[in-house]
């Protein structure tokens, strides 16, 4: 796939093509490519939970990294984007799934089958779709130019929702975001700020642009009256801020704070099929949860928390690993982790932090392992952790490094043992290293108060034409090469 | 002809007897155009003084003869310098201490183009110390003297003016620049570096690589280089500078030393390896600077820090293991690092050469013994000490009338009469 020429039309912003996910500010996009095999997604399944561009840019993702499923993704999302005017993503998902044929006509039965069943992009249907949409286009901006004459407030704020929803309709992103910015003059009551800011972060989302997120999030929450309105819509704008804000904090790592924004969503109120699922919400929830809470942290937030516990039912799997590793069974946790990684990594915006999260994940399990215990056979530790004993020594070293353990490994006898410091030692050793940093200040700082009273500083330029420098140098390398 | 000569020697000699040195200063001073027209007869002249009780005219002959063009006879004059620095009188002599520094510059100058370093470090010391007000006074001989030990590779003699804590500088009628003093910290650190002692290497580049500048000086650049260098050996990484570091090394030094601030990122990974590739890439840059020595200690120094990581993680561990824990090419080499280190006192580790494994340990100190309680005692005096002198300086500044002046918010110009007296106060 063509990202450097993607790059370069986002710089021009003039094509609107950035469909799916424009390297915007975002380090983990670039990330080596990889391909997943064996995966259980249902695509049908995520495909009805999603609507829009959230949908097409799922289904994009998962073509460009499972191949087995890359046909049925492409058509799936062929045949969606024929009823939007997006005629570029349009093209391009046509392109891929001829390429996909392609590369997949040598194989025979079942995707042979499959090659007839490309619908052949009618130029005619491009045509008229790009037609209608110009028309569309044409007719609310003359419409948001009377309302402008008129200067009816509401209707100019309304003219630009209209503009940015058709952009957005055509996958023009910037433009769409900046429909839905310019409304923001033009609100009148809070209700509108905070559809305003709705608006913003969905395309801010797609766009991938996460402060951005961040901060209409924020003046959402801000504006007053944000639960008032409406019996329900209180909590469903809320919720969707919520969601919106851990997206944010995982896709820039801040997965503590990720959780604690996943967790405060309410399900009954989780319904915006364009931004986020109330699985990935669940999923996403668990899994930062998992990697950044404490025991206590687990057992209060995620496990006793009624509203969350609805989520979990929606992925059990992910219910029974926050369980398992809760009673410290982490054998079988960590082998239920491995077995929905891959399923994991086709999910566009967890797969960058799968590694990191999983990561995290099995330290935070080998430090609750340790912590009760004074000293542990590494045996035994490698058959709860399914890893050999060299492996988990590497793997505690680091920990230890990290400072996430305080213990020492006997190789000899593979033996963890639990480090008990003297504090007297080490207050001692402290407080000689105290006197001797306050020494060296102070008699810094005495020096320095004789320079600064004898007024040395270098000058610019020396009076002699720098010969200060030059000259003194000669010597001092000289000496420093015959010491070397 | 002879005149002009005898008068600067019946000059001399009652200025001398009537203790009038500032005018006597000023006389000399004004006479070495005389005393440099008459070149020849210098010795003549130098012969009819007492250098005791003339110090002065014989400080301002030496000095017009290390003044001119090309030193006829340097043996002689090297002599006559040895004398005159061994025997003048410092009361004397302080009223000059420009012309002194200065005789002491040109000495150590001539010494280096002749390549006899060795012979000046003896006379240099007692030149010190016969200008010297106290101990803690800084001059710009010492700079000489760190130069002439740097050159000869001895060491040592610098040594005794180098620990001595500086706490005031001589102006040396102004003369004292900037230049002497970056010299003196740049070579000091060098002498330290080159004794291992890094703790106090490091001090000395910090210190010329903090002072005040409006510019870039080369030596700051030099200094700046090997305190990366050093802060690498010492603690594995480059030490923050201070605070009051002025703009000039972050804005125009920092750039000028990529290479090595390309070493000390990749000496964050801990791989040698990787180390090395740095090492060789930059090779050149690192000759060409003269300090491929330290850079090859920067590698070492890699694999001991790595092996005080693994102290701080394993109990036990095998030479094979930890071979290839650090990267090292076998046990027998791990063996040879980790013997050092225990030698040194760098970890605590007994080998057990039947099995093949390192038992690390903690510190064995305990802190209950009289000589560690002593040790305590003595390091508290001299905090207490140093807090006392700051205490003293604070007292100084407070009782300057300056300071209590500008802190009243009155202006100079209010308070006639005093300004003259502030001026030399402060100064």
């Amino acid at each position: 796939m063509p990202l450097p020429l993607q790059q370069g039309l986002l710089q021009a912003s003039v094509e609107p093509m950035q469909v799916d996910a424009p390297p915007e500010e975002n380090e983990n996009v670039e990330e080596e490519h990889y391909i997943v095999e064996n995966t259980t997604v249902d695509l049908e399944q995520l495909a009805s939970q999603y609507t829009g561009l959230a949908k097409l840019n799922r289904l994009m993702f998962i073509s460009d990294h499972c191949p087995s499923l890359k046909l049925e993704a492409l058509k799936m999302a062929l045949s969606y984007v024929m009823s939007s005017y997006n005629t570029n993503l349009l093209q391009q998902i046509h392109r891929k799934l001829h390429e996909a044929v392609a590369t997949n006509s040598s194989l025979p039965d079942a995707i042979a089958g499959a090659v007839h069943s490309v619908p052949p992009i009618d130029p005619q249907f491009i045509e008229t779709t790009a037609k209608k949409a110009a028309l569309k286009l044409e007719k609310l901006d003359t419409d948001l130019k009377n309302y402008k004459s008129n200067s009816i407030k509401e209707s100019i704020r309304r003219g630009h929702d209209d503009l940015g929803d058709h952009y957005l309709d055509c996958g023009d992103l910037s433009n769409a975001l900046k429909c839905y910015s310019r409304a923001r003059d033009y609100c009148t009551s809070p209700k509108h700020v905070v559809n305003m800011c709705l608006n913003v972060i969905k395309v801010s989302v797609y766009l991938q642009n996460w402060s951005h997120v961040q901060s209409y999030v924020n003046k959402a929450e801000a504006t007053p009256e944000l639960t008032e309105h409406g019996k329900d819509g209180g909590q469903l704008v809320l919720t969707k801020l919520k969601c919106a804000a851990g997206l944010a904090d995982l896709a820039t790592k801040k997965y503590k704070s990720a959780a604690k924004y996943f967790l405060q969503a309410s399900f009954d109120h989780c319904d915006f099929p364009e931004l986020l699922s109330p699985n990935s919400v669940a999923t996403y929830g668990a899994l930062c949860a998992l990697a950044s809470f404490d025991r206590q942290e687990l057992q209060k937030n995620v496990i006793s928390s009624s509203g969350f516990k609805l989520f979990l039912e929606l992925e059990p799997q992910l219910r029974d690993i926050i369980h398992k590793f809760y009673e410290s069974k982490y054998a079988s946790c960590l082998t239920l982790l491995g077995e929905i990684k891959d399923n994991l990594l086709l999910d566009m915006y967890l797969a960058p932090h799968v590694k990191t999260l999983y990561t995290q994940i099995r330290n935070r399990a080998m430090c609750q392992y340790f912590s009760p215990y004074l000293s542990a056979d590494m045996r035994k530790m490698a058959l709860a952790f399914n890893t050999s004993v060299g492996e988990l020594e590497d793997e505690l070293m680091q920990l230890i490094l990290d400072g996430q353990i305080s213990a020492r490994i006997d190789s000899h006898s593979k033996i963890l043992y639990a480090k008990d410091t003297d504090q007297r030692s080490t207050t001692f050793e402290k407080s000689f290293i105290m006197g001797i940093e306050y020494q060296k200040k102070t008699k810094a700082l005495i020096l320095r108060s004789a320079v600064l009273k004898n007024q040395l500083h270098v000058k610019s330029p020396p009076r002699d034409g720098g010969q200060g420098g030059e000259m003194s140098i000669a010597p001092g390398n000289a000496a420093s090469s015959a010491r070397n | 002809m002879a005149t002009a000569l005898e008068q600067y020697v019946n000059t001399v000699q009652t200025l001398s007897t009537q203790g009038n040195f500032s005018q006597l200063c000023d006389f000399i001073g004004k006479s070495s155009d005389v005393l440099t027209k008459n070149a020849n007869h210098l010795d003549n002249v130098l012969a009819t003084l007492d250098i005791q009780s003339h110090s002065l005219g014989v400080l301002g002959i030496l000095c017009v003869k290390y003044n001119l063009p090309n030193i006829p006879d340097f043996e002689t004059l090297f002599v006559q310098t040895q004398e005159f620095i061994i025997s003048c009188n410092g009361e004397h002599v302080r009223y000059a201490t420009d012309s002194y520094a200065d005789l002491c510059h040109k000495f150590t100058q001539n010494l280096v183009e002749r390549k006899q370093p060795l012979r000046g470090i003896c006379i240099l010391v007692t030149a010190i110390n016969k200008i010297q007000l106290f101990p803690a006074q800084l001059t710009s001989i010492h700079a000489d003297l760190c130069q002439l030990c740097l050159l000869s590779k001895n060491l040592k003699s610098a040594l005794q003016f180098l620990d001595q804590d500086i706490t005031d500088i001589s102006k040396e009628g102004g003369q004292f620049d900037a230049r002497d003093f970056l010299l003196y910290y740049y070579y000091g650190g060098m002498i330290y570096a080159a004794l291992k002692q890094y703790d106090k290497a490091l001090c000395f580049f910090e210190i010329a690589v903090t002072t005040p500048s409006m510019a870039v000086s080369h030596i700051m650049l030099e200094a700046y280089k090997k305190y990366i260098l050093v802060g690498l050996i010492l603690h594995g990484k480059v030490p923050n500078p201070p605070k009051y570091t002025s703009q000039v090394v972050a804005r125009y030094i920092k750039p000028l030393c990529q290479p090595y601030h390309d070493l000390a990122s990749v000496y964050a990974c801990n791989n040698p390896a990787d180390v090395r590739t740095v090492v060789d890439k930059h090779q050149e840059t690192f000759n060409r600077d003269s300090n491929i020595g330290l850079v090859k200690q920067c590698i070492t120094s890699v694999y001991k820090k790595n092996i005080q990581r693994l102290t701080k993680t394993f109990l036990t561990l095998s030479l094979t293991d930890m071979a290839n824990r650090v990267k090292l090419s076998g046990p027998k080499e791990a063996e040879k690092y980790v013997l050092n280190m225990i030698e040194d006192g760098e970890i605590f580790a007994t080998i057990n050469q039947r099995d093949g494994m390192v038992r690390f340990h903690d510190n064995p100190e305990k802190y209950n013994s009289a000589r560690m309680l002593i040790r305590l005692d003595q390091e508290m005096q001299r905090c207490m000490q140093l807090d006392a002198k700051l205490k003293e300086m604070d007292r100084e500044v407070a009782a300057n009338p300056q300071f209590v002046q500008k802190s009243l918010g009155v202006h100079e110009d209010d308070v006639p009469g005093t300004s003259c007296s502030k001026t030399s106060a402060y100064q």
